[in-house]
This record gives structure tokens, C-alpha cells and sequence, in this order.
């Protein structure tokens, strides 16, 4: 009756341990988030075209945005079509790497904070300047993109 | 005495570093970047609450303020995707003006271009044929349509019916 009326002491230590650990949280819930990615890329078809976040920037302007056909081009990678991915959006390449690579140093930066409990203030360190720079070369285009839009607007 | 330092705050740090980064990532995507400002504001209220609640009580700032400074930023990318569509739709005001302009430069050539032309107009049905020539003179041209009006043509009703009617158009240059 007390299996399943209250939580073992492991559990229980678990428990305490990830909620005293808030980069453990982060990157468990960040790998969530980039499966369901993933996830979302395999379900929706590019034949069917049935995906359904629409971009915003073209119905306002009525024009293409610089990220139109991300969608697209990540369910074509998921499917090993990375040609037309390349036809979709040029980006789209880079940015799926971008959240793949983020996957895999989420589980490695997780087992090595583990693992080495002296080390977590440096690895959180480089973890936070790693990531950084791979996101400003991902999404380098779009923030370009950005700087554009404001410099020509003043 | 030893400080005592409890979590409160810890997880509305968390749940703000969390929707902040989130934020970040979607405000610098166009196509998604103006909806971005409604994590950006979330993470906004969560790392204040948290950050009120964390210096009531001494506990530690860091993931809070981490959290707080991501949400700014990234509301204020999300912000600024509206200065990219504000740009984008400028330039879309101004194409019609000049496909407008381009269509009528092109109409002013063509016109001036006919106006030394010959021009012959066969019309062949059933072995019928009819032969229509004109050239810039207005008069020839006025003969010509006289011509046409006093019943030298098919009428149009059977051209329509007719499949194997076949108009030959030639613009011959007046040297």
C-alpha cells in the first residue's frame, strides 16, 4: 500500500536534487521543445502542405519573408530530401542544425554536469557562450535581416 | 549567525529563463517574430514577480535577472520585425506606381512603332479569303474600315463557329 500511496526515498531525492538544479530543468525542458521540432517537421507533410503556422510578415505585406518555406524545408530534411529543403529556403539547413546540434549539447552538457559537480560554474560558462555563437551564425541571415530593416527605416 | 538562503522565486527564475529564450528564438524568425512579444511579455511578468519575491525573501537573483534581460531583448527584436514589414511594404507601395509607368513607356513605343507600319490582316475560312492592308495614312485606314463595315468580312458569329479560321497578323516597316 505505501509503493503506491507515497513517493520512494529516491524519488523523493530526485525530486529535490533537479529542483535545486535549475540548468538540469532547462535543458531537459529545451530538449523537450526541439523534439517536439522535430516531431512537428515529421507530421506535417510538404506534399500535403497542410502546416499550420502561417507566416505573419506576408500577410501583413503581402510579401515573401526571408523565412517563408522554413517549415517546409525542415519536413524535406527530416525526409532526407535536403535538395528541395535547399529550394524551400536556403536557411533552412542551417538552422535545423542549429536545434540538432542543440539536442546533442543538451544531453552532453546535462551527463557532464553530472558527472563533474566542480566544474558546472565553467561549463555553464561555455555552455552560454557556445550556444550563443552557434545561434549568430544559424541565425545570422534573419538578424541581418533585422539590422536591414531598422537601419533603412530611420 | 550563518545567512540562511531559501529558492523562493527559483521557479518563476526558471519558468522565465525558459519562455524568455523561447521568445528569443521566435522574434528573430520573420515569419513568426511579431507573435513572439506575447512570451516576451509573459517572461516579462514572471521574472518581476520572481525577482520581487526572490529580494523580499534574500534568495539568489541570477536565473531571474538572466531571465528578465533575454525577455527585453527579445521583445524588442519581436518589436522591431514590425520596422522589417514597415520596409517591405513601402517598397510593395511603390511597385505599382512603377509597373504603371513601365506598362505605359512600353505602350508609347509600340504606338510609335505602328505608326510607320504597314499592316496586313489575312483572314482565310473555307477557302474564303480576305485580305485587309492598311498603312499610317489615316485616310487608307478610314477606307479600310469602310471596307470591313460594307460587308467584305464574315460576320462574327460564324468566325466564332468556325475552327478552322486562321488570322495572319504581319507588321511590315516602312522604308
Amino acid at each position: 500500500m505505501l509503493l503506491f500511496g507515497r513517493k520512494s526515498n529516491n524519488e523523493q531525492n530526485r525530486e529535490v536534487r533537479l529542483r535545486k538544479e535549475p540548468y538540469l530543468i532547462i535543458n531537459i525542458f529545451f530538449a523537450g521543445v526541439i523534439l517536439l521540432i522535430f516531431a512537428y517537421s515529421g507530421i506535417f507533410s510538404p506534399v500535403r502542405d497542410n502546416y499550420p503556422v502561417a507566416c505573419i510578415h506576408e500577410k501583413l505585406t503581402g510579401e515573401p519573408c526571408i523565412s517563408c518555406g522554413l517549415s517546409h524545408s525542415f519536413s524535406l530534411i527530416v525526409r532526407g530530401r535536403v535538395d528541395e529543403a535547399y529550394q524551400w529556403n536556403p536557411y533552412g539547413m542551417r538552422i535545423f542544425l542549429f536545434f540538432a546540434s542543440q539536442l546533442v549539447l543538451r544531453a552532453a552538457f546535462s551527463i557532464f554536469y553530472l558527472k563533474y559537480p566542480d566544474t558546472r560554474r565553467q561549463l555553464i560558462i561555455v555552455d552560454c557562450f557556445g550556444s550563443g555563437i552557434i545561434f549568430l551564425m544559424a541565425f545570422w541571415p534573419f538578424i541581418a535581416n533585422i539590422g536591414k530593416g531598422i537601419l533603412f527605416n530611420m | 549567525m550563518e545567512e540562511v538562503k531559501n529558492n523562493t522565486g527559483q521557479s518563476l527564475g526558471i519558468a522565465a529563463l525558459i519562455t524568455a529564450i523561447i521568445t528569443f528564438v521566435l522574434a528573430v524568425i520573420p515569419c513568426v517574430g511579431l507573435i513572439a512579444i506575447i512570451p516576451g511579455i509573459i517572461a516579462l511578468v514572471l521574472a518581476t514577480v520572481g525577482l520581487s519575491q526572490a529580494s523580499r525573501n534574500n534568495s539568489p537573483r541570477g536565473v531571474l535577472i538572466a531571465g528578465l534581460i533575454i525577455a527585453i531583448i527579445g521583445s524588442m527584436i519581436s518589436v522591431s520585425q514590425i520596422f522589417v514589414a514597415g520596409k517591405i511594404a513601402q517598397k510593395a507601395d511603390r511597385w505599382p506606381n512603377n509597373i504603371h509607368n513601365i506598362i505605359k513607356d512600353v505602350q508609347d513605343n509600340v504606338t510609335k512603332e505602328i505608326e510607320d507600319a504597314n499592316v496586313s490582316i489575312k483572314v482565310e475560312s473555307n477557302g474564303e479569303k480576305v485580305e485587309i492592308n492598311t498603312n499610317s495614312n489615316k485616310k487608307d485606314q478610314e477606307k479600310t474600315l469602310e471596307n470591313l463595315e460594307g460587308g467584305k468580312t464574315l460576320k462574327p458569329d460564324s468566325i466564332q463557329k468556325n475552327d478552322s479560321i486562321k488570322k495572319h497578323v504581319t507588321i511590315r516597316k516602312k522604308k
